[in-house]
């Protein structure tokens, strides 16, 4: 059982580097879909457990919602409205993408060294599991500061999203039903307004590049 | 089954199966485009025919342009010799050192950019230039793999990694066995030319690597290089196979039909893997030149968090 944990919480780490490594809105959009399919699978086998265990079916209906939200609605969500943005491929970055998935790779260390710090969670398999989301949370983070088009940043803010929420779920075996709850409430309202947001840049700027938006138009 | 007698077989069984991988290969990818495809035999009907042509030499071209196709052909038989094909067949290991094997291949590699330049044609100097620039791309990642490889069995002996890695037995989808097998993937088809690297079936000058090195060669000369990089493919696929796919342990009877039993089931973990590098040809394109550093700095790191994973977080 934590042996698949493990082995699902390094495929999440994994995806979140290939996420680093695109350039097309389409890949994007893909490559987040499968984050999202390894976390209902992840959320699956704790709900499972906690069933067996317990006999609460609270992350079992969590696993259900995310399937329902974040595999199908979001992406549809993202695909429509990047259907009327004009740019489908970033041709600039801050830095190049070798660079980016080595800079990765150290964020991986990073957040190793910091979580070693934390008493209980230096021992037992939650380690490996916590220090691989928790370097999916930055690693979205960055993502997020790597991109200069909206589109990116909003993709790396649902996967800075995805490893809070699979942060959550290692360390503390499910947070209180009530909470998950609100924050995918949160996270499809925001999704719904940075969709409306994008569409007006586009309109205003003519472009997604959000260094336009430091400049007056009159 | 004595040493000398099994390593005889078994690079009789390498050298004769080695074309057979590129038949599979584009019989597989044939069929995804829905034509017949050439014939599985193919390769060796074309090295037949290569072999009885006389080869035509420039002029200019000095001793390395004739010595290099015995020299690739030689280091891809060398290196077969020191991958065992299944570990449960010896009686006592054989030596190969992972290191040495990566740059036995290299020595050829090296001959065959020295001869791409030799003729002075224009595509030998550009092949070689992005050869050379692929293979110092993919060596860090070559690195990180042995020497994780060599953590987790303490050796860097081939035979040692492989029979660890057999031992290890049920815990073989772990996140450090597929985290350097994916790794290991990307090795492999940026050794072998394949697809997302370089198109092993294009004469594009703006595209070939590996064919624009080879273009100044014919007759048995050629037949010899192409004879010689699918032997190190081979050797390669082998590598991988026994080392991420290992299931000898299901082989438990002794004798005559262990060993066959064994050669059956290698024989149907190449056909996988096989299918695996089909099926990532059919989907993939051939990238820009450029962007293959972006694919070995990905080989790279999972190759490295692979590492982590097992040498700082102690999860096999």
């Amino acid at each position: 059982m934590e042996h698949y944990l493990d082995l699902l919480s390094v495929l999440m780490l994994l995806s979140a580097i290939m996420l680093v490594s695109h350039k097309r809105i389409r890949s994007y959009i893909r490559t987040f879909r499968l984050q999202a399919i390894l976390i209902a699978v992840i959320a699956g086998f704790m709900g499972f457990e906690s069933l067996m265990t317990e006999g609460s079916i609270d992350i079992l209906v969590i696993c259900v919602i995310i399937i329902a939200l974040k595999v199908v609605i979001i992406p549809m969500l993202l695909h429509k409205t990047f259907a009327n943005v004009e740019d489908v491929v970033e041709k600039d970055f801050y830095l190049n993408i070798p660079i980016l998935i080595l800079m990765s790779c150290v964020l991986v260390v990073f957040s190793y060294f910091t979580l070693s710090g934390i008493s209980g969670l230096a021992s037992g398999h939650v380690n490996l599991q916590v220090v691989n989301a928790f370097s999916v949370i930055l690693i979205g983070f960055f993502f997020m500061i790597s991109r200069k088009k909206a589109i990116g940043q909003i993709i790396g803010y649902l996967v800075m999203e995805n490893g809070i929420f699979v942060t959550a779920i290692f360390s503390t075996h499910g947070m209180p039903f009530i909470v998950d709850i609100g924050i995918f409430i949160d996270m499809i309202t925001a999704v719904l307004i940075m969709g409306v947001m994008v569409v007006q840049i586009n309109e205003k700027f003519d472009s997604i590049n959000i260094n336009n938006l430091r400049n007056l138009r009159g | 089954m004595s040493t000398i007698t099994y390593l005889l077989l078994q690079i009789v069984m390498i050298i004769l199966l080695a074309p057979l991988v590129n038949g599979v290969i584009g019989k597989i990818k044939a069929l995804t485009q829905k034509r017949t495809g050439a014939p599985v035999l193919q390769m060796y009907f074309d090295l037949h025919k290569l072999m009885q042509k006389s080869a035509v030499v420039s002029d200019v071209s000095s001793w390395i342009f004739r010595v290099t196709p015995y020299i690739v052909f030689g280091t891809a038989v060398v290196a077969a010799m020191l991958v065992p094909v299944s570990v449960r067949i010896l009686p006592d290991s054989i030596p190969g050192d992972m290191i040495m094997l990566f740059y036995i291949l290299a020595l050829g590699r090296f001959f065959i950019c020295l001869a791409a330049l030799d003729t002075g044609s224009a595509f030998g100097g550009m092949g070689s230039s992005r050869e050379v620039m692929i293979s110092s791309l993919i060596e860090p990642s070559v690195i990180v793999v042995i020497f994780t490889l060599g953590l987790i069995s303490k050796s860097t002996s081939v035979f040692i990694i492989m029979e660890t890695m057999a031992q290890r037995g049920s815990s073989f989808i772990g996140p450090v066995t597929i985290l350097l097998f994916l790794a290991m993937l990307m090795i492999l088809i940026a050794e072998t030319s394949r697809i997302p690297i370089d198109d092993p079936a294009t004469h594009l000058e703006l595209t070939m690597v590996h064919e624009a090195m080879i273009l100044e060669y014919s007759g048995r000369h050629l037949a010899l290089m192409e004879f010689g990089a699918v032997i190190k493919q081979m050797m390669l696929m082998t590598l991988m196979v026994n080392i991420f796919l290992p299931l000898e342990s299901f082989v438990t009877v002794a004798g005559f039909p262990g060993v066959a039993l064994s050669l059956l089931i290698y024989l149907g973990k190449m056909l996988v893997l096989t299918v695996i590098i089909a099926l990532i040809e059919v989907n993939t394109v051939k990238v820009r030149f450029f962007s293959i550093p972006n694919l070995a700095a990905l080989s790279f790191i999972l190759a490295f968090l692979g590492f982590m994973q097992y040498f700082v977080l102690g999860r096999s």
